[in-house]
């Protein structure tokens, strides 16, 4: 079993072409993939052992033209799903060959800028280039009209449930992309989780204004059969913005997190009894400035937490204890935030997209 | 002993002599008469002289997010545009309504500004004079109730609601201050009086005795701003009903949205038929220096149905053509995109925009580079953006005023209207 109180940093990937804004690794491969800000997906094939040399990115898959919010991958490795703000939910094929080459600098931004501060003094890192095949093929879920902003895949790979800023949620059958329910939230569908069982849903909805009367935070279980809400948390979390939610692999505890800069200065974790709804606890402490992601080990017993702190969190779920904090805050007001985090198959690595330009890979020895 | 003034007094004659009327949404309204009638009040506005609603978007609303959208460049965000009625003119995806009114808009994209900042951006942006001169300059919305604005009318001649402008009527003195109403439209809990009508009426009327008693022998000015202060409050207790949408929003919040805004721009298009020279109404939620989009998302789901709904509601009136309508806010925001999903202030090439009364509509003026850092070309100053409104609600923007001895202008020396954006 890896020692998650022990995290080494394995390697940092670049890639600056926008923010990398999700990541997931690809069933039990050696795969890791990331989504970026403008829609880019890029694949790497990573060594079996941490150090050396970053690896460099094997794979392109072109199709979003707008941010990747989230990937998930099927168990079995053989399908990439990734939700985009261009309103398109794409499966991606892992076995699909490349129909082409392109090569790509991989801190082409870096350079960019010390280009343009040279005269103040900046030193132009030397270029990263890699080459990459180019896969063009997939297929989309496209009965959403907003933003996709959210997006889970079950653990047998079956069943898929989706979000966006319309309100909107959705679940599908992955295979035959049939859509089984959807519904309507009153906000925009933030936080979004599918129970293991498949029988409830729990959504955290926001419409985020400000100051104005119209500002709109709520937190519902939904049952994930017939659409219709089955407890409403709102009053818990009263004007919480909740960014991410997820169940344990045993389906008997939820989290949920609370996100969003202008939301409040602390994006804690709480943990749930989803048959009632009620708190068992809190963890702290939150992350500063807002949450953005959270996942459950495959062990079932801890949970990674990542935020705008640019710190990830691993928690002891059973006695809500911090085991460790990986990576550290890049502090002060204007820092990067790690967008998403996702474990290996073998919950030895941790993956996190980074808003600075890259994916950080993170081992655990066992 | 000095005449009282007595109800009906300051209302608009000839809205009085036509009697109470039954509005277009049926509301009985006796103290205003042919006022509350479309029709009547259309025309009634139209021989007024022209009118102005500000549409106040604090914080600083995104040019790039908006109006001046760069698809395809790294400063381009991930909203995409949609193209509008007008030719050249592309507008982001979240403004479809105000896309299909494209035509009644003149969008600056070349705003070249001087503040900065908050405070001093909105002193600026409502004034047209830098916040730190010694000289207290009034706002636009004063100098507008000074020129364009009766002061014998039952209605307030500058009203605002939300977060707005900072430097009230400056030079001009209190008979120019704003009348401030909830940032839903909704006046205060002062205007609801505490006595029976009888009862206020003899208080009021006692009131005035005395100080019409204590008036012959104290002439100073303070005495008389508080009597006439006192007049007003009465008067406008009188017009209240021109306040009270309640009969109205349930089939208008269709058109306007159903937010505090929608509400306030429903106000300000019943105000200024009513007469009311100005109104400014602010929209709060821009100065996203974190979560720009989503921030932007939101407030445009308010702003596209409000402020086509007011536009498009002004128009169907007959009031557009003499009604001001500017959208604008004290800074634009950076092209680039910062580390927190936000965008910072920016000041060197911004977007306004200004439609109805006086101007050409369906253009774009100005221009600003591929990536929106810097205007390509006619940039436009906070005096030239002033002295074109000005001059499109008919008032000399070099009128001259005094402050003790020294000469003060409405715009600062060099401004010049844009003639391309008048009619």
């Amino acid at each position: 079993m890896p020692d998650l109180t022990k995290p080494t940093q394995a390697w940092t990937l670049t890639w600056d072409a926008d923010w990398v804004t999700s990541v997931a690794f690809i069933g039990a491969t050696r795969k890791v993939a990331a989504g970026n800000n403008l829609g880019g997906i890029l694949v790497w094939d990573l060594p079996e052992k941490p150090g050396g040399d970053a690896p460099k990115p094997t794979l392109r898959l072109d199709g979003h033209t707008n941010c990747v919010s989230k990937l998930a991958a099927t168990p079995d490795g053989k399908t990439l799903l990734s939700a985009s703000y261009d309103h398109t939910v794409r499966l991606w094929d892992t076995s699909t060959a490349p129909t082409g080459e392109e090569k790509l600098v991989l801190n082409a931004m870096a350079i960019a800028d010390a280009e343009r501060r040279k005269n103040n003094g900046a030193k132009v890192p030397p270029a990263m280039p890699a080459t990459v095949g180019v896969v063009k093929a997939s297929t989309a879920f496209e009965a959403h009209k907003e933003w996709v902003v959210n997006l889970e895949l079950t653990r047998d790979g079956k069943t898929v449930i989706t979000g966006d800023d319309g309100g909107h949620v959705i679940i599908w059958d992955r295979e035959s992309k049939a859509i089984q329910k959807r519904w309507q939230v009153k906000g925009w569908a933030y936080a979004l989780a599918l129970s293991p069982d498949k029988k409830q849903a729990c959504v955290g909805e926001r419409f985020p204004l400000v100051f104005d009367g119209g500002r709109h935070a709520a937190i519902k279980l939904w049952d994930a059969s017939t659409g219709e809400a089955t407890k409403d948390l709102s009053a818990e979390f009263k004007g919480m913005h909740m960014a991410a939610a997820a169940y344990s692999l045993d389906g008997k505890v939820l989290a949920v997190g609370r996100g969003g800069e202008s939301d409040g200065g602390s994006g804690s974790v709480t943990l749930l009894d989803p048959t009632n709804g009620k708190k068992i606890k809190a963890l702290t402490p939150g992350h500063i400035s807002g949450l953005t992601d959270m996942a459950f080990h495959p062990d079932g017993k801890h949970l990674a937490s990542a935020g705008r702190d640019t710190i990830v969190r691993i928690w002891e779920v059973a006695t809500g204890k911090l085991v460790s904090e990986v990576g550290k805050s890049r502090g002060g007001q204007f820092k990067d935030w790690i967008h998403a985090v996702s474990w290996s198959a073998d919950g030895a690595w941790l993956a996190a997209a980074d808003m600075a330009g890259a994916v950080q890979v993170w081992h655990f020895a066992g | 002993m000095k005449p009282f003034c007595r109800t009906g007094d300051h209302l608009s004659r000839r809205a009085f002599l036509k009697g109470a009327a039954v509005s277009g949404g049926g509301l009985v309204l006796p103290n205003w008469g042919g006022l509350a009638h479309a029709k009547t009040a259309a025309e009634i506005a139209t021989k007024a002289k022209k009118r102005c609603i500000l549409l106040w978007m604090n914080g600083g609303a995104s040019q790039i997010d908006t109006f001046d959208m760069k698809p395809g460049r790294t400063t381009g965000g991930p909203f995409r545009p949609i193209q509008s009625k007008v030719t050249g003119l592309q507008v982001c995806e979240y403004l479809p309504k105000v896309a299909a009114v494209a035509d009644k808009l003149a969008v600056i994209r070349s705003m070249q500004t001087h503040s900065p900042d908050h405070p001093d951006g909105i002193y600026h942006m409502h004034t047209c004079y830098k916040m730190s001169e010694r000289t207290p300059h009034p706002e636009l919305g004063a100098v507008i109730a000074k020129y364009n604005g009766d002061l014998g009318s039952d209605l307030p001649t500058f009203v605002r609601m939300g977060s707005c402008g900072n430097a009230g009527s400056g030079y001009l003195g209190p008979a120019h201050e704003p009348f401030s109403l909830g940032r839903d439209g909704k006046l205060g809990s002062f205007s609801t009086p505490y006595l029976a009508d009888d009862a206020e009426k003899k208080r009021a009327d006692l009131f005035r005795f005395v100080e019409s008693e204590f008036a012959v022998d104290h002439k100073a000015e303070p005495f008389a701003s508080h009597r006439t202060a006192k007049e007003r409050a009465w008067r406008l207790l009188r017009a209240k009903a021109v306040f009270d949408i309640s009969k109205e929003w349930p089939t208008a919040k269709e058109r306007y949205g159903d937010s505090d805004f929608g509400r306030g721009c429903l106000m300000a298009r019943k105000l200024v038929e009513a007469g009311v020279p100005f109104v400014e109404v602010g929209q709060e939620n821009y100065d996203s220096h974190a979560d720009n989009f989503v921030c932007h998302k939101a407030n445009m789901q308010l702003l596209d149905p409000a402020y086509s709904g007011l536009l498009t509601d002004l128009s169907e009136r007959g009031l557009l053509k003499d009604t001001l309508v500017i959208w604008m806010g004290e800074v634009g925001r950076t092209p680039g995109i910062n580390n927190r999903a936000g965008r910072d202030h920016f000041i060197r090439a911004w977007t306004t925009v200004l439609a109805g009364g006086g101007i050409v509509g369906g253009q774009v003026y100005g221009s600003t580079d591929a990536d929106g850092k810097d205007v390509k070309e006619n940039p436009v100053s906070e005096g030239d953006l002033f002295a074109t409104i000005y001059k499109a609600l008919g008032i000399n923007h070099r009128a001259k005023h005094l402050t003790g001895v020294r000469p003060v202008w409405l715009t600062p020396e060099g401004s010049q209207p844009v003639k391309e954006l008048l009619g």
